[in-house]
Order: C-alpha cells, then structure tokens, then sequence
C-alpha cells in the first residue's frame, strides 16, 4: 500500500475512533472554542472602537486645533483665526458661497451610563450651520435638527444607545439651562453618533465662552488640496494653529486606544490556549494509548510508523478546527454588533459596536490550529514509535 | 501510609497525565488571580484615601465645568461644614506630552495640607517649605523616582489646558517636598502646587475653582450638608452636585467600562474549559481503576472511605493547579505594581480576600469535577468491578 | 475443632429481566477452623456465587451464614466491609496488587483498616513478607516482581491483619505449573503450620490435591469427594 494510502487509512480510522474517546474529545473541542471565543471577542472590541475611529475621519476635511493641543478640549481657536483659516488653499464654498468652515466647541456634560448604572462624561458639541455639511456620513433620521439660537438638542443614535436620559422630545437641564432633544441622527461606525448637537452661539454665551471655539473642521475641495491647506497653516504666523487630515487625526487616536484591548486580550488568549493544549496533549496522549494495540497490529500488517503519526495529527487538528468552528460561531453569534462604549480619546465616551472581520477570524483560527498542531506532535511522534507486536502485555 | 499518602501516590500514576492537567488548571487561577486583582485593585483605587466625612463638590453639569472661586467662602458658611479646600485640574505633563502626563492639581496649600496631610505625607521642614514658597510643587514619590527629582530642584511643568500671557505652556515649580501616602501601596503619581502661582499668569478662566472638598462635622450629616450645599447654588449660573468622595472617585473609575462584567465573563469562560478539560480525565482515569476500587472495597475499605478518597484525590489536584497559579499571579502582580502604568492603580498586590476565594474555588473545583468518579466508585459493587477486566 | 463457617439452607437467585436464574435453593455447608478446603466445579455451577457469599461481598436472599458464631447474612453494606476487614483475606487469581504501591505497602493497605500504630504496622507487614519469604523485595513495585513473587504478596498482603480464614479464587490460574506448586505449598504451610483456615476456588484438580478435601458443586448442590 503506498504512503499515501496508508496515511489515509490510518487518518479515517483514527478519526472514526474519535466516538470511543467521545467525552475527553468533546472537552478539547469545547476548551479551544472558549479559547477562540474569549480572543476573538476581545479583537473584535479592539476592532469595532478601532473601526469607528478610523471610519470617522474624512480624507477632504481638514481639522484644526491650537499648535500643541493634543485633544479638542485644550484647544482655543478665535473669530479671527476662523477667518484666516477661510483664506487658505483649496477651501471648498459651501451653498452660501462662504468657505465651507464649521467652528466647534465641545463641553463635558453628565450623563447615566446604562451598563454601569454611573455617571459619565458626554460630549456636548457646539456646531455651527455648516456643522452637517462637513460630516457626509451625518443625518437627521427622527425629528429634526435643532433651530438656530434656541436651547435644542440633537442626540446621536449611537449616544441613545449606551446612555439615558437623552430620548427624542426630553427635557434636560445642564446647569441653569433647559434644553430640549428635537431630533437624532445617524453618523453609523464614526465617534460623530457619540455626541449631543447644539448651536455654537448658544452654548458660547451660556457656558460663558466669548466668541471662542476649540477646533474648526475645514472642508477642502479634494483630498489631494489636503497637504498645501496643512502647509499654509503651519506657515502663517498668525495663526499659531495645527491642521491635519480628518482622517489622520482619528487614525492617531484609533491606535493609541486600540492598544489597550490588543494588550489585554492577546496575553488573555495566549494563557487560555497554553490551558487548552495541556488538555488536548492529554485528550491525544490517551487516544494513542487506548488505541496501542490497535497501532501495534497495524505496524505487524505493515503500516509504517510515519501514518501513525500523521493520523494523531490528523486527529487533533480535527478536533481544534470544530473548535475554531464553535468559538468563531459563538462570537459571530453571541458577540457581534453587540453595543458598547467607552471613554475616548477626547476624555468623552465613544459608542461602538463590537465588529468581527475576516483578519481577526484568521488570527484565532491560527491559534487554535497551532494548539491543535502542538498537541498532535508530541503524542504522534508516540504513536509513530509503537513497536509492531502480536499481542500487547497489559 | 496514611489515604492522603495513598492519595498523593494514585494521582501521579501517570505522571505526565497529572502535570498536563495541572498545567491547564494552573493556567485558569492565574488567570484569575490577575483579573480578581485587578478589579479589586481598582475598586479599592476608588476607596484610597477617601475619608467617610469628606465630600466633593462640582459643577452639575460635569466635573470638568469649574465654579467661581467666591463659592469657597459660602461653602464654608453653610452649617456641619468644618474644613474646606479646593483643587483645579491642571492637564500636567512633563516635557513630553504623550507619554508624562499625571495627576496635577493647582491648590490652596494651607487649607490643602491640613485636611489632606496624611494621604500626602511630608516633613515638618518640607511642608513649611511648600508653604512658603509661592513657586513650590510637592512631588509624590513614585514620580520622583521615575524622573529623579530631588528637593529644593526646579522643574518645568507644563499645562495642556493653559498657556502663560508669554505664550509659554510651562511653569517654573520648586520642589519643596516628596510625599508618600498614607499606606505604602497608595498611588503616589502627583502632584500639588500653588493655585495663586497659576491663576495670576493663566490666560483664561481665572478666579475658577475645579473642585471643592468639604469635610463634615461626621459621616451622618453627610447627607444633609450636601444636600444644603447643592440648595445654596440651585438657580444659579453654576449650579452644583455635592457627593461623598468614594462615589466621586468611583464614577470616576467606572467610565473605561464595565471591567467587572469582562472579568467576570472571561473567568467563567477559563473554568469553563478547565472543568471540561479535568473532569473528563478524571472520570476516563477513575475508569481504569474499577478493578482496583473493588479490590479495596473487597479488602474492607467503606463505601464513604473510598468515595472520600477519589473526591480527596480531585480537590489535590485542583488544589496543586491553584496555590501555583495563585502563586504566580501574586508574584506577577508584585512586579505589575512596580510598572509605571501599574502604578496608578494603587494597591495591585493580591489581597486575603481574592487568595481565599481562589482556594475555596479550587475545593469547589475538586469538588465538582470528581463527583462523577466520586458517585460510581460509591456505587460500584465489588462483583461487577471484580468482573471488569 | 468447632465449626468456623456454617451455611444453613441458603437460598440465592439472579434476575436478569424477566428471567430468574436460581444459583442456590437450600445450600449447606460446614467448615471446621483448621480445614483446608477446595470448592470445584463447571463453569454455571455456583463457584463464583458461593465465593461471594463467602467473602461477604454478595448476600443470600434467604437462610442462616454463621461465621464463628457472627450471623452475616442480616449485614449491610457497611457492615459487611468491616466484617470483612477483620475476618477474610483474599487471594485473587490476578493478584490485584495496586501498581502504584510497592511490596510493602501493598501489604500494609488491610492494616490501614484497623487502629493499629506505625510501628505496629511496620512489624506486622515484615512478619508477613518473611513468611513468605520476600522481606528483601520489600521496596519493589508489582511490575518489578514475577508472577509468583506478586502472589506471594498477595498472600502476604491477606494474611497481615490475622484475619480468621483465607479466601482464595483460582490462586493459580494465572502461574506456570512449578510456580503454581510453590504458592499451594505456601498455602498448606500457612494452614498446618499457622493453623489457617482456607477455602479454596479452583478448576485445577492438581492444585485441588494441595487441599485436605475437595467439594464438587454442580448446578448448585455439593458432592463431596474426600483426600
């Protein structure tokens, strides 16, 4: 019988064995399918905050905050260095023929958070008329925006669905002031459906800010205008401003935050697994002895000692790749979309939704392959050294 | 030979066998204790230092708003109050913004001191220094370790909040003092300075306080002056929230996320696997050994007895698994404390409370996965388990 | 000599679902303390049944067990084992050493059962191994001895607590026939030199002649055919 014949009998036997081990094989598949599980929902929170980061920036806007600031809040930008920023190259028109310009401010508000029943810190963001129109991905999808110069709210979806207190038609109080939520809007896998929406003006002059804003979003006619607006900034004197890519800015704080998930979750996953391949080496060190007279008669009929090993192999990826199977349907099931939030960048809380994708499936696939590989080797090379023998003295 | 001898020599019958399980059961109570750890670790973040008759007011509208500086002296005014003082966030980093920020607080250095003086500990000659001084900064410890900072040194400290009038973003400070806290484990990764200094040369948002801290004739009128507190501002520009300082801190801390609903999930799902993993061998194990239980129970060994030794030989095993993995994470936890980012978690050694549930989990643990061998080896008559084999 | 074990019309029937397989219907039988007993018989004849009735390790449905006067046959699990732990010692055709113990402790494991001290048991398990004669293998583990040497201990191991008869199933069914003649006479020096009594199960009439008589049991009912 060639190799290859050979190897593949001695894969289908051991395979069919499988039910005689039943219980101890169904503990190495359900072991490794929580190792899967537990890394793949850990990369997949990692994953969905990265996601909406990166998905919030827009490569045609440009964003510009104080030179030295690294968050919105610590920035200060004036009426006058709006105006200036308006003069720079490739600044697109907006539908009133003025540069396309949204001045912003962003205020630290209370809210309840539903997961923890605590308060936390919610983004209030002054926009001004142009607000929508620098945020393509924005819209109004219930009520309606809120009315320039009026005490109105408009609250993200994605705010909605972590926090209390801000449904559709609500009266809030922040301070001294009523304010009432007319409307919500959509921003779906960006930070922008994280935020509460009101006029500019008003909250500049309730929360005593002057005429000053924190940051101005720029809309520029193509992406490839990106670089010269970012030169002109940097070498106006008067400006005393850093501007960047949208896209660039959330890129830079998707990687500093990603960080954190990644280094919890892949030492996590790292420890479970070494866990799960000392269970599935002992599963396959008992299915090679229980079956040792088994291989001891094949090797007498002539089988050689290389199909014994690639059958416990073969054997043990099986049982790590229905592993693999349960743990990635466990996490695609259970896990997936699944809301969460939690305190961004901007010292605020970012709504996201856990989100599960080809690459991280591939990762904890590899691992688990890799633990079922590891934990066939050893008892392979075992199997593979049985002696041919008639009869096995017990 | 004692059963527990007896015991001890059945679990190694396959020596192999046992240490892979130990290793698997090992992995989960490091696992464990590192998370339990580090949950508890941040609770008891929320509780250091934080005194039952001391309270915090802020802004209503969150605590980054600030309030007028005239409010200290009504605060003071209201009845149960004794003591006052405040603190203003500052952003404080050293010389590189993204990877020296910590905790700093522009403050009233007298009124600071006497109701903080334990929780930042310092000499007679460093606190009189401090106090002097109007450029004076007291450092904790871990930070002046970390940079090498010594008394009586001036160091820039910059603001990512406020610039100077110059346009400069740091502030010449004199080090008047190290302080510890007032257990060693306590977090000592600030550090205070003179609200005059900053307030005469900040651009914006002068004459503001951050925060005031209050503290109560005693913990029962808490309720009451706060809520006296909080009625003196309604209506006002900056209306306030007065809570006690282990709810303030503890908010706080929560807003990274629900870590507790994270830990708790991964925990289960690591003993999860192991209970899987060990209880399966353990009745395959137990399997091999009919013969033997009937030759005991032949012999005279009682029922009771050999069921006490099969769920004797379980709660070793898982016992073994867990003071090593409980072991190591202590060991790993000390070394966590060490690190700069560990170190503002406070207190991350392992505490009674984790060690001791961790061993009543592994008895549990025992407990569960040898029942199934524990109930057949009970149940099993000597004639079938004679026959067997 | 008094009667050390009596059975008075035992009566014994398995079920196995709907059908009953009567063993026993009224068995007698005495043995005198001294008596050096082999049962022997067809396979369905009983052998086993009347080996676990015996040894108290399975019970009659009805009629009188005496053993020195003890009535067993109204025990209970519990009280079986411990009239057992100071009464029988047991010799198996396999010898069921415990192969994580060695020589030593296997013997030692029927003392674990009794209230004996350390030392006590220690001089216990060494006058046993010498009477058999393996006192200096006394460390080795059962898959570092033979056969026989494993039966020895086994022998070793039943005679430790003193107990009143010796049990034995088809002690050597598993030996070679030189082996086999060496345990007998180890049997026959414990019965007329120690005065043990012992009851023997054996489908080998060889070994049957090491006995000082030989009971037939065929479908339940004794013939007897004396030395």
């Amino acid at each position: 019988m060639s190799l290859l014949n050979q190897t593949g009998s001695v894969i289908a036997m051991n395979v069919r064995s499988i039910p005689q081990r039943l219980w101890m094989s169904l503990a190495t598949v359900g072991s490794i399918a929580l190792v899967v599980a537990v890394l793949l929902g850990f990369l997949s929170l990692a994953n969905g905050f990265n996601q909406t980061l990166k998905g919030s920036g827009a490569p045609d806007v440009a964003i510009a905050l104080r030179d030295g600031s690294a968050a919105e809040l610590n920035s200060v930008v004036s009426r006058e260095q709006i105006d200036l920023l308006g003069q720079g190259p490739g600044v697109r028109a907006g539908p009133d023929g003025r540069p396309l310009i949204s001045a912003e401010l962003v205020l630290i508000v209370d809210g309840i958070k539903k997961s923890t029943g605590t308060k936390a810190n919610m983004p209030l963001r002054g926009i001004g008329p142009n607000g929508l129109l620098v945020r393509p991905q924005a819209k109004i999808t219930q009520g309606r925006m809120f009315t320039p110069g009026s005490n109105e709210i408009v609250v993200g979806a994605g705010l909605l669905r972590e926090f209390s207190g801000f449904e559709l038609g609500k009266t809030l109080r922040f301070g001294a002031q009523t304010w009432k939520v007319v409307g919500v809007f959509e921003a779906s896998g960006t930070v922008f459906e994280s935020e509460l929406w009101a006029d500019a003006p008003v909250i500049q002059s309730l929360f005593k800010r002057g005429s000053t804003f924190q940051t101005a979003r720029v809309g520029l006619t193509s992406p490839a205008a990106m670089p010269a607006f970012v030169k002109y900034v940097k070498d106006e004197q008067r400006l005393q401003l850093k501007a960047q890519s949208e896209q660039t800015y959330f890129a830079d704080q998707a990687e500093r935050s990603g960080l954190i998930i990644k280094y919890f979750g892949w030492p996590l996953g790292i420890i479970m697994a070494i866990g799960a391949l000392a269970g599935a080496l002992n599963t396959m060190y008992a299915s090679v002895s229980s079956r040792a007279a088994e291989i001891a008669t094949l090797r007498v009929i002539g089988f050689s000692g290389f199909s014994a090993f690639i059958g416990t192999m073969v054997e043990a990826l099986v049982l790590s790749a229905l592993g693999a199977l349960v743990g990635v349907a466990i996490c695609a099931v259970g896990f997936n979309g699944l809301s969460a939030s939690t305190l961004g960048a901007g010292f605020t809380q970012v709504a996201f939704r856990l989100q599960i994708g080809p690459d991280i499936i591939g990762q904890a696939v590899t691992l688990a392959l890799i633990i079922g590989l590891i934990g066939g080797i050893f008892p392979g090379v075992r199997a593979s050294r049985q002696r041919p023998l008639l009869a096995l003295a017990t | 030979m004692t059963d527990l001898d007896l015991v001890w020599k059945n679990l190694f019958r396959k020596p192999l066998r046992t240490i892979l399980l130990t290793v698997s059961i090992f992995m989960a109570f490091l696992i464990f204790g590192i998370l339990t750890s580090l949950n508890v670790a941040l609770d008891r973040a929320s509780e250091s230092g934080s005194a039952s008759n001391r309270l915090v007011v802020s802004n209503k509208i969150n605590f980054t708003q600030s309030m007028p500086y005239a409010y200290i002296n009504r605060v003071a005014a209201i009845p149960g109050v004794t003591a006052v003082t405040y603190q203003n966030w500052f952003g404080a980093y050293y010389q590189d913004q993204r990877t020296s920020r910590f905790v700093g607080f522009a403050v009233d250095p007298e009124t600071y001191m006497s109701i903080f003086h334990d929780d930042a500990r310092l000499t007679d000659a460093e606190r009189k220094a401090f106090l002097s001084e109007r450029t004076g900064v007291i450092v904790g410890k871990s930070l002046a370790d970390r940079y090498g900072w010594k008394v009586g040194q001036t160091i820039p400290i910059s603001s990512n909040i406020y610039s100077q009038a110059n346009g400069r973003r740091s502030w010449d400070m004199k080090i008047s003092g190290i302080f510890t806290g007032a257990k060693p484990t306590d977090p000592t990764t600030a550090i205070y300075f003179h609200y005059d200094y900053m307030n005469e040369t900040i651009t914006f948002n002068r004459d503001q306080v951050g925060t005031i801290t209050v503290v109560t004739a005693s913990p029962d009128q808490n309720d009451q002056v706060a809520k006296a507190i909080d009625a003196n501002f309604a209506n006002s520009p900056a209306e306030t929230s007065t809570v006690d300082e282990k709810t303030f801190s503890r908010a706080f801390l929560k807003q990274a996320g629900d870590l507790n609903f994270i830990v708790t999930m991964v925990v289960s799902a690591a003993f999860a696997a192991i209970l899987m993993i060990v209880s399966t061998t353990l009745v395959s194990a137990m399997r091999e050994r009919t013969k033997e239980i009937g030759v005991m129970k032949t012999l005279g060994f009682s029922s009771p007895r050999v069921l006490r030794m099969v769920l004797g030989e379980a709660v070793l095993l898982s016992s073994l698994g867990a003071v090593l993995g409980l072991g190591t994470s202590a060991f790993i936890l000390t070394g966590l404390s060490k690190s700069p980012v560990g170190s503002s978690f406070g207190d991350l050694s392992m505490s009674p409370v984790v060690a001791l549930s961790g061993l009543a989990l592994a008895v549990s643990l025992g407990l569960v996965t040898g029942a199934v061998p524990a109930l057949s080896a009970l149940r099993m008559s000597i004639i079938e388990a004679l026959n067997r084999g | 000599m008094s009667a050390l074990i009596q059975l008075k019309n035992v009566k014994k029937t398995y079920k196995r679902g709907k059908e009953s397989i009567t063993i026993f219907d009224g068995l007698n039988l005495t043995i005198e303390q001294g008596d050096f007993v082999a049962i022997m018989g067809p396979s369905g004849s009983g052998k086993t049944t009347l080996l676990n009735l015996l040894g108290g390790t399975d019970r009659s449905d009805s009629g009188e067990i005496n053993f020195d006067g003890e009535r067993i046959d109204g025990y209970n699990e519990g009280q079986l084992a411990g009239w057992r732990a100071r009464s029988v010692g047991f010799i198996f055709q396999f010898y069921n050493l415990m192969p994580v113990l060695n020589a030593a402790q296997n013997v030692e494991l029927p003392l674990m059962l009794t209230k004996l001290s350390a030392s006590k048991r220690r001089a216990n398990v060494e006058t046993a191994l010498k009477i058999v004669g393996l006192w200096d293998r006394a460390k080795h583990k059962p898959k570092e001895l033979s056969g026989g040497q494993q039966q020895r201990v086994a022998i070793a191991r039943a005679i430790v607590s003193d107990p009143k008869f010796l049990l034995c199933d088809e002690p050597t069914g598993d030996l070679d026939r030189t082996t086999a003649n060496d345990i007998l006479g180890t049997l026959q020096q414990l019965n007329q030199d120690l005065g043990k009594t012992i009851v023997m199960v054996t489908h080998d009439p060889e070994a049957a002649r090491f006995a000082k008589r030989t009971l037939h049991l065929d479908k339940g009912v004794f013939a007897e055919v004396t030395q």
